[in-house]
């Protein structure tokens, strides 16, 4: 299975939430997902175009565009290409459905999304702070605009 | 997990402190009478917030920051780093250059299977074993020393090449250190396969099947222990891995001593790479000519895009996901470590096995908590 | 997982347990005794012993508690100056501060020093412990460790080598051999 046919299956398939897809390379794919319908889109991938595994999930924050990215970068056991998918939310209130019923270790990914950029997943499982202290949630500590960074408590600074 | 506790069950919190964990992490426990019945990870305890660190340092200044990821496997840590910045900026990397990032990378690779397989023999009991696997470490230390002249964290790579050459004599030094570490990979591997104590707690212990391991996003020695040959050196060739003969090692038990297994033979692998670098290995320069790479202080400014690149670490597929928007320093970096989903297993493999039994299995995974907290 | 508060126990608390009545104790909550035996030659026998059994505890945080465990190891095997790696605080008189101490950990790292039994000490290990390292500016780090342990011995580099600690621990010998370590309640 190679690049131009797994974009093709995947724009067929989902005419109206895969927009802005594009071939990088022989390897690397992209394309951008309406975030209603992500599970379903994993469900495909995952059963219908063997991308079995989740490299990883994560956020990016955009805060001139007034946006915070989602980005699933999904890997495959049998095929070489790698798919980058991104769901653009609004900064405000960053919603999304989450994909651990599909991809089980999403699920760490996505309790680390929620305490350092806000984005809140719904019917994620188990949804709590995993890397920070309980007090700092609420702080989004990635995103641009976080104010504790750079910490300037270091006594002996240099 | 369920934090009610029923009849003549209890709730155990292993951790962050505790003799089995190579680093903080904290595992809750739930058992009935010995068997655990349900468990769950906490992490965040080495928490140091390096992608945003790595936000605020230029590329050059990033390379050090890097290191200090997984701390056994700074090498592929840098060479994840530095390839995904050279994929976005176009660098070539001069082929004497990629030969001695190879050689540097299996010289890691064998010096964090070593500490790693020891201490997990500390885990099950076999003390003895992490006092031999530390003895041939320390010969594998001196070679990385005598190269990068730093133990750990080294900073060796540079965009478009290397810090330094090869020193004199490193060839004859990499032929008596492996000769003596053949014997003792060989001795190691006669100690494991011959104790029935060892054999009694690891075999049948901890099965991950190779469908399950799949579903779970496991990779490296866990993954290959269950038959799967995924390996991002055969799969997606990285530097000169391509021109180089070396096989997949796997096993098909998916237990403990399967994966200790693997090690083992990834370790034969390792030097078999190496000993080809080092025959195989072009003169030439470690920098691309006419180009300012390898002068003092370049201030880089790297093309807007995005890029994920990913190695083979130790212990498992290790990705940089890099967003670029033009200046010297990255928008936004994100670290694939391999652990990461590995530990999210442990819950499930550890269901319904004996206290005794969770060392053994999280040992088996070689778990490096700094690499999973960043 | 609220336990952490529950050991912050005063010590106070603890003395007075209801041994009074017991034939042949004495209870006191006064250092008369350890102020006395300071002044004597008692006390230069009891430092003799204590410099030369510093059993550290193994709490690798970070990139030292690679070198921390490669120390306490076969190469160079600090059991010949009686310097023996330890799993359980309660074994430990030297707790060894190897790597960025975060907001999440300090609490736990504090509850391990309490679980110590006196006399203790504390080695900064590490560019991270003493001030921050690399990751000075990190929002999730505590920095500035000095100020909540009594730290006797800063041992600096990123990692230091194995023979920097072994150092670290001839000068911590010096410290008590000359009674000015700070981390000894006697």
């Amino acid at each position: 299975m190679d690049a131009n046919s797994i974009i093709s299956s995947l724009t067929g398939k989902f005419p109206e939430d895969i927009y802005d897809a594009d071939i990088e390379s022989d390897i690397r794919v992209i394309a951008k997902v309406k975030p209603e319908n992500v599970v379903e889109v994993c469900r495909y991938l995952k059963e219908d175009l063997s991308f079995g595994h989740l490299c990883c999930e994560f956020g990016a924050d955009y805060p001139d565009r007034n946006e915070i990215e989602v980005i699933y970068v999904i890997g495959s056991y049998d095929h070489p290409v790698v798919l980058t998918m991104k769901a653009i939310l609004p900064r405000d209130a960053p919603e999304v459905e989450s994909v651990v019923p599909v991809y089980w270790n999403a699920n760490w990914y996505e309790r680390e999304t929620y305490e350092l950029f806000g984005v809140k997943y719904l019917n994620h499982p188990n949804l709590k702070p995993l890397v920070l202290p309980q007090e700092m949630l609420g702080e989004w500590p990635l995103r641009k605009d976080y104010e504790g960074f750079p910490n300037k408590t270091a006594r002996n600074l240099v | 997990m369920d934090e009610t506790v029923g009849p003549s069950e209890m709730i155990v919190h292993l951790g962050p402190q505790h003799p089995m964990m190579p680093g903080p992490f904290r595992l809750n426990a739930k058992l009935r009478g010995e068997t655990v019945v349900d468990s769950e990870v906490e992490m965040g305890w080495i928490h140091k917030g390096i992608e945003k660190i790595l936000e605020s340092k230029t590329y050059l200044q990033g390379i050090t920051i890097v290191d200090r990821i997984c701390y056994l496997a700074a090498m592929t840590n840098e060479e994840a780093y530095v390839g995904s910045v050279e994929k976005l900026a176009g660098i070539e990397v001069p082929e004497r250059a990629q030969y001695i990032r190879v050689i540097m990378e299996e010289l890691s690779r064998l010096q964090s299977h070593l500490l790693g397989m020891g201490e997990y023999a500390s885990f099950v009991g076999f003390v003895s074993m992490f006092m031999y696997t530390i003895r041939d470490r320390e010969d594998v230390m001196s070679l990385i020393d005598s190269v990068t002249g730093a133990r750990v964290t080294h900073s060796f790579l540079r965009y478009g090449g290397v810090k330094d050459d090869l020193p004199d004599g490193f060839k004859d030094d990499v032929e008596y250190v492996f000769g003596n570490l053949k014997k003792a990979i060989d001795n190691y591997e006669e100690l494991y396969s011959t104790d029935q104590i060892y054999k009694a707690r690891t075999k049948g212990i901890g099965v991950l099947t190779a469908d399950v391991a799949k579903d779970l996003g496991v990779s490296g020695p866990p993954l290959r222990a269950t038959g799967v040959a995924f390996d991002i050196r055969k799969d997606e060739p990285y530097l000169v891995y391509k021109d180089l003969d070396f096989k997949v090692c796997t096993q098909t038990d998916g237990d403990v001593y399967a994966r200790i297994q693997v090690r083992l033979d990834e370790m034969r692998e390792s030097m078999y790479i190496i000993e080809q670098c080092l025959d195989q290995i072009p003169s030439g320069p470690i920098f691309p000519e006419d180009t300012p790479y390898g002068k003092r202080s370049p201030v880089m400014r790297v093309p807007a895009g995005e890029v994920f690149h990913r190695v083979e670490d130790p212990r498992g597929e290790m990705g940089f996901y890099m967003v670029s928007d033009g200046s010297d320093k990255p928008y936004r970096v994100k670290i694939r470590g391999p652990v990461y989903p590995t530990l999210q297993t442990l819950p499930p493999l550890i269901k319904g096995v004996t206290v005794a039994d969770i060392v053994a299995i999280a040992g088996s995974m070689d778990t490096c908590t700094s690499e999973v907290d960043r | 997982m609220d336990e952490i508060e529950q050991t912050e126990v005063e010590q106070n608390d603890v003395i007075d347990v209801g041994y009074t009545d017991v034939p042949g104790t004495m209870l006191t909550d006064s250092n008369a005794i350890c102020d006395f035996i300071k002044k004597t030659k008692v006390q230069d026998v009891l430092n003799w012993g204590r410099k030369n059994s510093l059993w550290f505890m193994v709490n690798a945080m970070g990139c030292c508690g690679v070198e921390l465990l490669a120390t306490g190891m076969a190469h160079y095997d600090t059991d010949r100056f009686g310097i023996i790696p330890r799993n359980s605080p309660r074994h430990a008189d030297v707790l060894i501060i190897s790597g960025y101490v975060t907001k999440k950990y300090l609490p736990a790292l504090k509850r391990i020093w309490d679980q110590m039994p006196a006399p203790k000490w504390v080695i900064c290990f590490g560019d991270c412990a003493i001030s921050g390292g690399p990751f000075y500016e990190s929002y999730s780090t505590h920095q500035n460790v000095d100020e909540v342990f009594p730290v006797d011995v800063f041992v600096p580099g990123c990692p230091p080598r194995c023979e920097a600690l072994i150092q670290g621990f001839v000068e911590l010998q010096k410290k008590i051999e000359a009674k000015k370590d700070k981390g000894t309640d006697y």
